[in-house]
């Protein structure tokens, strides 16, 4: 059933990423284009619009990816939609795992799409050289100040560090969401509110946590394998432990205090 | 077999109103019954408890033995009140949107019947007209083969002739084992197809009786029943 959510989840998302997608690829070209040819007197004009109208169609793709977190899950599950999802033969954790993999799976391609087409627009070969070679003293800084043990992991943990956190960000809005539907009239105002108060809740919690542990190991904080030793692994756990807790209360409420209009 | 639906003490209360209280009703197979009451009864909340939308604060529903879940909603066909299909579907996608999820769906059935309404299956929801939509609506749950149909004032928004092709279309539509449950206040217009009916208000069952009886025994129409009882 899963994947039968998923397809038509991606259906009805792919429409609003694939054109910007292929809008982006068209301006990638246009733009590498514009900035390749001389232009003389006023025909300079050319090449900062169409690097204006890449720029804007990067910061479309950017907010389309936001946006599409929070109205597909709104709209589709909270609104006169949620009277179709919800009496569809599934449960409901599997409605908010179709809206979560999608979501998760946009944000990746539109990040890695967005990167790409920087390549396209700037990469030449002399270039391509100097990213190297930055890349290279990058990591071997990375080296110098870690060691390579340390720097692998370093690099490992920042990495589920980015998956962890997307995710974290996706379930915040998901369980607010879900809380806001609890106040009657006042859905999109009491997911507001729940969305400030939970993220606020976290912070205090955070900030108290690393308060805690910067007193505990005081001296080990000050010294650069802490980040990837300490620091990093309990961010992460931190951060797993809030995406359960909002998958769960986000499943409660869907299952025993779902109230569509 | 067990009754298609079933409620046992069933209550359910909001912050403000109790909008059924301590509901005793067994519904048998094969029969089509009206739900009727006034404006705010209850008969939307009793709708929405047996399709597990709503969770009860004490007694129970099943729907064939089994409490609401995945396997309830496999074998019940429900319209509810709303226009519930997504705007951006055409009305094929909508087609496809329940082929995929509901095994007991006939889509040849549903063509057909769209074309004897003359929809282009080609429309997008969002150009259709609401009166239009609930037609699109009813022709997607009446095409499966449930075992129970749950409609919520299916024949609201429509116009007097669309809405005979409608009750037409839930006589012919529906299998002899199959049970329709209709909420309506529009009781004139569905009465002639009515086997049994419930009469709901304030959250209370006041009557469940066959219509014949209540012909025979009242010597009157459910309408005329209906009138009385509910008198303001």
């Amino acid at each position: 059933m899963l994947s039968k959510l998923l397809k038509h989840e991606f259906k009805a998302t792919a429409r609003l990423m694939l054109p910007l997608y292929l809008v982006l690829c068209v301006l990638t070209i246009v733009d590498r284009i514009a900035l390749s040819i001389e232009f003389k007197g006023a025909l300079n004009v050319i090449p900062v619009f169409a690097t204006f109208a890449y720029g804007l169609s990067i910061v479309a793709i950017a907010v389309v990816s936001f946006v599409i977190i929070v109205l597909r899950f709104y709209k589709n599950l909270m609104t006169d939609e949620g009277y179709l999802m919800f009496t569809l033969p599934t449960k409901s954790h599997q409605l908010i795992n179709s809206k979560l993999l999608v979501s998760f799976v946009w944000n990746i391609a539109s990040i890695l799409v967005i990167i790409l087409s920087i390549f396209g627009v700037m990469a030449t070969p002399d270039r391509m050289d100097l990213f190297r070679d930055g890349y290279q003293m990058f990591i071997s800084e990375l080296k110098q100040e870690f060691g390579a043990f340390n720097m692998s992991l370093f690099l490992f943990e920042f990495i589920v560090l980015m998956i962890v956190g997307l995710i974290n960000n996706i379930l915040i809005i998901y369980v607010s969401i879900a809380v806001g539907q609890l106040f009657n009239g006042h859905k999109v105002l009491g997911s507001f509110a729940a969305y400030i108060g939970i993220g606020t809740v976290i912070q205090i919690v955070m900030t108290v946590l690393f308060i805690t542990l910067g007193v505990l190991f005081n001296k080990s904080f000050s010294e650069s394998s802490s980040v990837p030793q300490i620091i990093f692994p309990i961010t992460i756990g931190f951060l797993l432990l809030t995406n359960v807790l909002y998958y769960w209360g986000t499943d409660f409420i869907f299952k025993r205090k779902l109230n569509l209009e | 077999m067990s009754a298609i639906l079933e409620c046992k003490s069933l209550s359910k209360k909001f912050t403000a109103l109790t909008a059924l209280s301590n509901v005793n009703l067994t519904l048998e197979r094969g029969r089509i019954i009206g739900l009727l009451g006034p404006n705010g009864s209850g008969k939307t909340t009793m709708i929405k408890l047996l399709n597990g939308l709503l969770v009860p604060t004490s007694g129970s529903i099943l729907v064939d033995g089994k409490l609401p879940g995945p396997e309830t909603k496999k074998i019940v066909s429900y319209l509810p009140e709303k226009t519930y299909l997504p705007d951006w579907m055409k009305i094929s996608d909508t087609i496809e949107f329940f082929q995929d999820f509901y095994p007991d769906f006939d889509s040849k059935r549903a063509n057909e019947m769209l074309e004897r309404l003359h929809l282009d299956a080609n429309r997008r929801m969002k150009t259709l007209s609401k009166g239009t939509k609930e037609k699109v609506q009813l022709i997607l749950v009446m095409s499966r083969n449930a075992d129970l149909y749950c409609l919520d004032e299916p024949i609201g928004g429509v116009d007097p002739a669309a809405r005979d092709y409608i009750l037409n279309t839930i006589i012919t539509n529906y299998n002899e084992n199959a049970t329709v449950l209709i909420s309506t206040h529009l009781i004139a217009d569905i009465e002639k197809i009515l086997d049994e009916v419930v009469f709901i208000k304030d959250g209370n069952i006041t009557l469940h009786a066959s219509v014949e009886d209540i012909r025979s025994k009242e010597g009157k129409s459910v309408d005329t029943l209906f009138r009385e009882v509910f008198k303001c």
